[in-house]
């Protein structure tokens, strides 16, 4: 497939649940923080599905580039909530807080983690063994804990979002064992 | 062999660490019960004698000295019952506050201070919770000095009609 191909048909994935979290009645009337995050989140939920698609298509410059861009959406997306309310916020966030949010803290931590291993591939001396299987638990703490907040979280992704949410779990969790498979029949 | 067992092993582990620390949550926070009801009102409130406890994040959001007013919107009611620790007498002219996101505002923005009646219950009608933060949730709170103070939050569902939140109070000394 053309790099033209493979960036367009990842942006109508992640259109998806963001159209439909942006023309949820839920966010009629909404303060421009609520906007910011739920939109941030909605896209990062996409990308997510999309993120092991991409390692197994062998797209690594584009993958690399989408994992920056999801850490990114994500930290603005704790930030607009913070924003928004930060009593709330960091309530959510301290050992009191809902198990949904506990999901959404555990998956930031992995996210990080992954990030920070691929930018260090390179000088960490790993075997490239170690560093894979790592890599991919990252990703699959990620996708479950990540997705699965935004399943348990009432909002603008509920109904339709829903099943486009369980749909975005399934892609991303598939595309991990399907990254390895693709990367194993390379080396044969 | 043995990178990829030692690997299993301390990926298993932190797998066990990640499911613990779930378990040990509590699904909409801690102490933040499901109080939402539907259906016709009743008052046959469970008694419970003892003092109620405040719960975390019952503060969020609070602004001391709520107005007074009759409604927040219509809807939604949030109602309950206050009694004494003391003898388990209905409390009459008690002021409850409460608080909670509506699509007209947020929770620093919707805040009202009402009184309860001679039964003990206190009413006030809203336009319905909206989930800010992930869920439905409401808070009520006293804090007027002759009792202990208490800040609670709870959660309802997105189709519930009706909040319950009872309060037994305290007497400071």
């Amino acid at each position: 497939m053309t790099d033209r191909g493979v960036v367009a048909i990842a942006l109508a994935i992640v259109a998806v649940p963001l159209v439909i979290a942006l023309t949820d009645p839920h966010l009629s009337g909404a303060s421009t923080a609520l906007v910011v995050s739920t939109a941030t989140g909605a896209i990062a939920a996409g990308a997510l599905g999309l993120q092991p698609l991409l390692a197994a298509g062998r797209r690594i410059a584009r993958h690399q580039l989408l994992g920056a861009i999801v850490l990114a959406l994500v930290l603005v997306h704790v930030g607009a909530l913070v924003i928004e309310s930060p009593g709330d916020a960091w309530f959510a966030m301290s050992p009191d807080g809902p198990t949904r949010a506990r999901m959404a803290l555990i998956a930031t931590i992995a996210l990080v983690l992954a990030v920070a291993l691929g930018v260090l591939r390179g000088r960490l001396r790993w075997h490239p063994t170690t560093w894979r299987a790592l890599h991919a638990y990252l990703a699959v703490v990620v996708i479950a804990l990540g997705l699965g907040h935004a399943l348990l979280t009432d909002g603008a992704l509920d109904g339709a979002g829903t099943a486009v949410l369980v749909a975005l779990m399934a892609l991303g969790l598939l595309g991990v064992p399907a990254a390895h498979l693709a990367r194993a029949r390379l080396r044969r | 062999m043995r990178r990829v067992t030692s690997l299993a092993i301390v990926l298993s582990l932190v797998t066990a660490g990640i499911v613990a620390l779930l378990l040990d949550s509590e699904v909409s926070g801690t102490g933040a019960e499901n109080v939402g009801e539907s259906g016709p009102e009743h008052t046959d409130a469970s008694r419970t004698c003892e003092a109620t406890d405040s719960n975390p994040g019952g503060t969020n959001n609070y602004i001391p000295d709520a107005p007074a007013r009759t409604s927040l919107g219509s809807g939604f009611v949030i109602t309950g019952q206050v009694r004494a620790v003391d003898g388990c007498a209905p409390l009459e002219g008690v002021r409850v506050q409460v608080w909670l996101a509506t699509e007209t505002g947020g929770e620093r923005d919707n805040r009202a201070s009402v009184r309860t009646g001679p039964d003990g219950r206190y009413r006030i009608e809203t336009d319905p919770t909206i989930p800010q933060f992930g869920e439905p949730n409401i808070h009520v709170g006293y804090d007027d000095g002759d009792y202990g103070e208490v800040f609670i939050r709870r959660v309802v569902d997105l189709d519930d009609e009706r909040a319950v939140v009872n309060l037994t109070l305290a007497r400071r000394d």
